[in-house]
C-alpha cells in the first residue's frame, strides 16, 4: 500500500475520514435502537472482539474449538476476583483476560504438538476439560448452574456526571471503547512484523522454519494473544449479564463463532466483524421483528448455506467483487461489460 | 441491457435515498411495532419468555400453545375481570434460547417496550440474567423450576410446577405397589436440572428402602450418543432404571437404547413428553409401566372436586386438534394454570399490577393449584415461601396410553422424610444457600 506522497496523504485523510464516519454511525447507533435492541448491541459488539480475536488465531493456519471455553475462562476468572476477593471489576476484567492468557500458554505445550483437524479435535478436548472443571467444582465456580449476581462494572458518580452500567445504552460505549481499542491492537498485531510471520506460518510453516522462524514460539504467541482478547470479551460478558454457567461457554456457542468466521471471511479484520454483525441483525432484530422466532433458526441455516454456496470467500468478498462489476459496468460494452450477467 | 434499464429507472441518488429509508425503517421496525402494541387499552399482555428454539424448547414452545387456547377460551367469554372492567389477555412471546443474555433482552423488551404485566419462564440457567431486572422493575415473574426461588428473589414464585420434589410421589407408590423392586440406577444430564433432581430421586428412594447399586451417572449436556451411558447404567441389572428429569431430547434415545440393550425392568423419569413416538421407537410392551409425573389432560382422573384447572378434558381435545396430540408435552398445561391462578388473584387485588396480584395470588398462604388447594412453601428448601405445593399425579403408562394412578401429597411426603431431602440437596451443594 502506497503511504508515501500526495496520493499517501489523500489515501490517510479519506481512511481517517472513514473512521470518523463510523465512529458516529456507531456513536448515534444506540439512540435509533429500542430498548432491548440495545440490549443486543452490546452482546453484539463484545461478539466482535470475540470473533476478531478468534481470526488472529486463525492467521496462524489453526482453527479452534475452545476459543468460546477461553472467553468464559476470563469470564469465570473475572466474575470470581470481583465477588470473592472483591476486585475492582475494571482491574478483575484485565486480570481475566490475563488468566485466558497464561491458560492458553499452558495448553499450547500439548496442543502445539498437533496440527490441523488433530489440533481442531485436540481444542475441543482442552475445552472440555475446563468446562468439567467448572461443573466438578460448585466451590468455586458453581457447578453446573455457574456463578451469578456477579459485581456489576461500577456506576461513575462525579459532582456533574453520573453514568448508570446498569442502562444498556452506557454499557454499549464502554463495551465499544474497550472493543475498538482491542481492536486496534489486534490490527496493529497483524501489520506487525509478527503478524506478517503468522500469515507465513499459515502458508509455508516448513519454509518458514527453514528461514529460523520457531513456528511454536510464534504459534503459541498468536494463541495467547487472541486468549487474551477473548478474556476480555469474557470479562465484558460476565459483568453486564450477570451470570456465567458452564453450558453457556459449550461447543454449541463456539458453533455460533464458527459460523460468524465463515460467512463474514478472515482474510481481511473486517470480514468476521460484517459476519457477526449481518448475522445477529437477521437473527436478533429483523426476524425477531417480523415475529419469525420459532423459524429463525431454520432461516439462519439457511443463510448460511447460500453464503457458502454463493459467497464462498465470505461476506468480505463482496464489496470487491461489487466494485469489479461496478468497474467493469462503467468501462462499458467495449470493454466486455456492458450487460451484468 | 440492464444497464440502459437502470439508468432509466434508478439515479444513483434516488438509490441511495431509498437505501437510506429503508434503513432507518428497519431499525425502527422493532420499537414501531410494540409502540401499536400499546394501543388497546381492554387489553392485557402477559410475557412468555422460555426457550421456543432449540433443544430445552420442548419445555417452552407447547407451554405457549397452551396459553394462546387458555386466551383464546378467556377472551371468547369477555376476558379478566380486573377493577370491575374486563380485559382481554394477550401473549407476548420471546424465545430466550435458554440462554440468560437473551433472556435478559427479553425480559426488558417484554417489561419497557410491550408493557407487560406478568412474565412467565421456564428458569434454570436463564433466571440469573433476568434476576436484576425483576429487582428494579419489581415485576412479577413466575417460574416452572423452584430451584431459582432464593430470598434474594421477592417477586419470583413457582406456582404450578414445584421441581423436583414432586418426583417423590412416583417413587413412594413405586415402592408401595410394587415391592419386590429394591436396586436402582439413575442418569442425568450434568446441569442445573439435573443434580437437583437427582438429590430428590436418592432422598426418595432412601425413603422408600430403594438401594442403588451405583453413584448416579451423570452426562454432558452435549452427549449424543447414548449406548455408552445405557451399558454402564445396566451393568449392574438394577431393578429400576431413573432417567431423573432429563430433557425429551435425552429421554427418547435412552429409552431405544434400553430397549436396544434387551432391558425388561421398571422405568421411572420425571418426564416422559411425547411418549408416543418413543413407543413407536421401542414397543408398547417395553413402554408398559413407565411411570412419570405428567398427565394427559384427556385423563378422567382430572375431572374430581379437588381439581382447580378448567376443563381439562376439553383442553387437551383442543390442543391436540391444533397441534396434534403427539405434541402434547409436560408444560402444555403448565403456564396455562399458571394464568388461572394469575387471573384469579387479580380479580381479586382489583388491579393487574404485580405487586397487588403477587400480594392477592399469596394472601392467606394458599393458593388454587392446578391439582388441588396447595400452600405457599419452601422456607426451609429455597429461602423463602413462594413455592406452590400441595398433591401432584403418579402417572403410568398402560395400554399405551398415559393414565394417572393416584394424587399423593408432597407436604405430607415432605414431614416424613424432609431430613432425607436437605440431607442430599446439601451433599450436591443444591440448596439455595449453596448456590454460587
Amino acid at each position: 500500500m502506497p503511504t508515501a506522497g500526495p496520493a499517501g496523504s489523500i489515501r490517510r485523510a479519506v481512511w481517517r475520514l472513514r473512521l470518523v464516519f463510523l465512529f458516529a454511525i456507531l456513536a448515534a447507533l444506540p439512540y435509533l435502537l429500542s430498548y432491548s435492541q440495545q440490549e443486543i448491541a452490546v452482546l453484539l459488539v463484545i461478539n466482535v472482539l470475540l470473533v476478531c480475536s478468534y481470526r488472529l488465531l486463525t492467521l496462524t493456519g489453526e482453527w479452534s474449538l475452545g476459543h468460546v471455553v477461553i472467553m468464559g475462562v476470563g469470564a469465570y476468572a473475572s466474575a470470581l476476583l470481583a465477588k470473592q476477593f472483591g476486585v475492582p471489576v475494571p482491574l478483575s476484567m484485565l486480570l481475566g483476560g490475563c488468566m485466558a492468557a497464561a491458560i492458553a500458554a499452558l495448553l499450547s505445550f500439548p496442543l502445539f504438538r498437533m496440527k490441523g483437524f488433530y489440533f481442531l479435535i485436540g481444542s475441543f478436548a482442552a475445552g472440555e476439560i475446563i468446562r468439567l472443571i467448572w461443573k466438578r467444582f460448585t466451590d468455586p465456580f458453581g457447578g453446573p448452574k455457574g456463578l451469578k449476581r456477579i459485581d456489576p462494572f461500577p456506576n461513575i458518580e462525579t459532582g456533574f456526571l453520573s453514568i448508570d452500567f446498569y442502562e444498556p445504552v452506557n454499557y454499549y460505549f464502554l463495551s465499544l471503547v474497550i472493543v475498538s481499542a482491542s481492536l486496534f491492537v489486534l490490527y496493529r498485531v497483524e501489520r506487525s512484523r509478527i503478524g506478517l510471520t503468522f500469515h507465513a506460518i499459515h502458508w509455508q510453516d516448513r519454509l518458514a522454519e527453514s528461514v529460523g522462524v520457531d513456528t511454536f514460539r510464534y504459534r503459541t504467541l498468536a494463541f495467547v494473544i487472541a486468549s487474551f482478547f477473548a478474556g476480555i470479551a469474557g470479562g465484558l460478558y460476565a459483568h453486564y449479564v450477570g451470570a456465567v454457567n458452564p453450558t453457556r461457554f459449550s461447543v454449541d456457542q463456539m458453533v455460533y463463532v464458527l459460523v460468524w468466521a465463515v460467512v463474514g471471511g478472515t482474510t481481511t479484520l473486517h470480514g468476521p466483524i460484517l459476519g457477526v454483525v449481518v448475522l445477529t441483525v437477521i437473527n436478533e432484530i429483523v426476524l425477531r421483528a417480523l415475529g419469525l422466532d420459532t423459524a429463525r433458526p431454520l432461516i439462519y441455516g439457511a443463510i448460511l448455506i447460500l453464503s457458502v454456496l454463493y459467497l464462498p470467500n465470505g461476506l468480505e468478498s463482496l464489496g470487491p467483487r461489487l466494485r469489479a462489476r461496478w468497474r467493469l459496468w462503467r468501462s462499458g460494452p467495449a470493454a466486455g461489460g456492458g450487460e451484468l450477467a | 441491457m440492464l444497464r440502459k434499464s437502470l439508468d432509466k429507472k434508478i439515479s444513483r441518488r434516488k438509490f441511495l435515498g431509498t437505501t437510506a429509508a429503508s434503513g432507518t425503517a428497519l431499525a425502527a421496525m422493532g420499537g414501531g411495532l410494540s409502540r401499536v402494541a400499546f394501543a388497546d387499552s381492554d387489553t392485557i399482555k402477559i410475557g412468555f419468555l422460555a426457550p421456543l428454539t432449540g433443544p430445552v424448547s420442548a419445555w417452552g414452545k407447547p407451554g405457549l400453545d397452551g396459553c394462546l387456547i387458555w386466551a383464546d377460551w378467556v377472551n371468547a367469554k369477555g376476558g379478566v375481570n380486573v377493577g370491575g372492567k374486563s380485559y382481554n389477555i394477550e401473549f407476548v412471546g420471546y424465545d430466550n434460547e435458554y440462554d440468560a443474555a437473551k433472556a435478559k433482552a427479553g425480559a426488558t423488551k417484554l417489561i419497557k417496550e410491550d408493557g407487560v404485566k406478568f412474565i412467565m419462564m421456564l428458569g434454570g440457567d436463564t433466571w440469573p440474567g433476568v434476576e436484576k431486572i425483576a429487582e428494579r422493575e419489581g415485576m412479577l415473574f413466575s417460574t416452572l423450576l423452584p430451584s431459582d426461588l432464593s430470598p434474594d428473589s421477592t417477586t419470583l414464585v413457582a406456582p404450578c410446577e414445584v421441581h423436583p420434589i414432586y418426583n417423590v410421589t412416583g417413587v413412594e407408590w413405586l415402592a408401595e405397589n410394587k415391592p419386590d423392586l429394591k436396586t436402582a440406577v439413575m442418569c442425568a444430564q450434568d446441569d442445573s436440572l439435573g443434580k437437583p433432581s437427582v438429590a430428590t430421586y436418592l432422598a426418595a428412594f432412601e425413603a422408600a428402602g430403594i438401594e442403588m447399586i451405583d453413584d448416579p451417572l451423570f452426562f454432558d449436556p452435549t452427549t449424543t450418543d447414548f449406548a455408552p451411558v445405557m451399558t454402564k447404567l445396566l451393568a449392574g441389572n438394577p431393578d429400576i432404571l431413573c432417567l431423573d428429569t432429563c430433557y425429551a431430547d435425552y429421554v427418547h434415545p435412552l429409552c431405544e437404547q434400553a430397549f436396544q440393550q434387551g432391558y425388561k425392568g421398571q422405568i421411572i423419569s420425571c418426564t416422559a413428553d411425547f411418549y408416543q413416538n418413543i413407543i413407536e421407537k421401542t414397543s408398547a410392551e417395553f413402554m408398559e409401566g413407565f411411570i412419570f409425573q405428567f398427565p394427559d389432560f384427556d385423563d378422567p382422573a382430572l375431572n374430581s372436586e379437588g381439581v382447580n384447572f378448567v376443563n381439562p378434558n376439553e383442553f387437551y381435545t383442543e390442543y391436540a386438534k391444533r397441534y396434534g396430540a403427539s405434541q402434547w408435552g409436560a408444560v402444555s398445561w403448565e403456564y396455562a394454570s399458571i394464568m388461572d391462578l394469575w387471573a384469579d388473584a387479580a380479580s381479586r387485588a382489583g388491579s393487574a399490577e404485580p405487586a397487588a396480584v403477587l400480594e392477592a395470588m399469596k394472601a392467606g398462604g394458599t393458593g388454587k393449584h392446578a391439582f388441588g388447594t396447595a400452600d405457599w412453601w419452601g422456607t426451609e428448601l429455597f429461602g423463602i415461601d413462594n413455592a406452590l405445593v400441595g398433591d401432584w399425579p403418579v402417572v403410568v403408562i398402560e395400554g399405551g396410553k398415559a393414565t394417572i394412578k393416584e394424587f399423593r401429597s408432597i407436604p405430607a411426603w415432605w414431614d416424613k422424610h424432609k431430613d432425607l431431602m436437605i440431607k442430599h440437596m446439601t451433599a450436591l451443594d443444591q440448596m439455595w444457600n449453596q448456590r454460587g
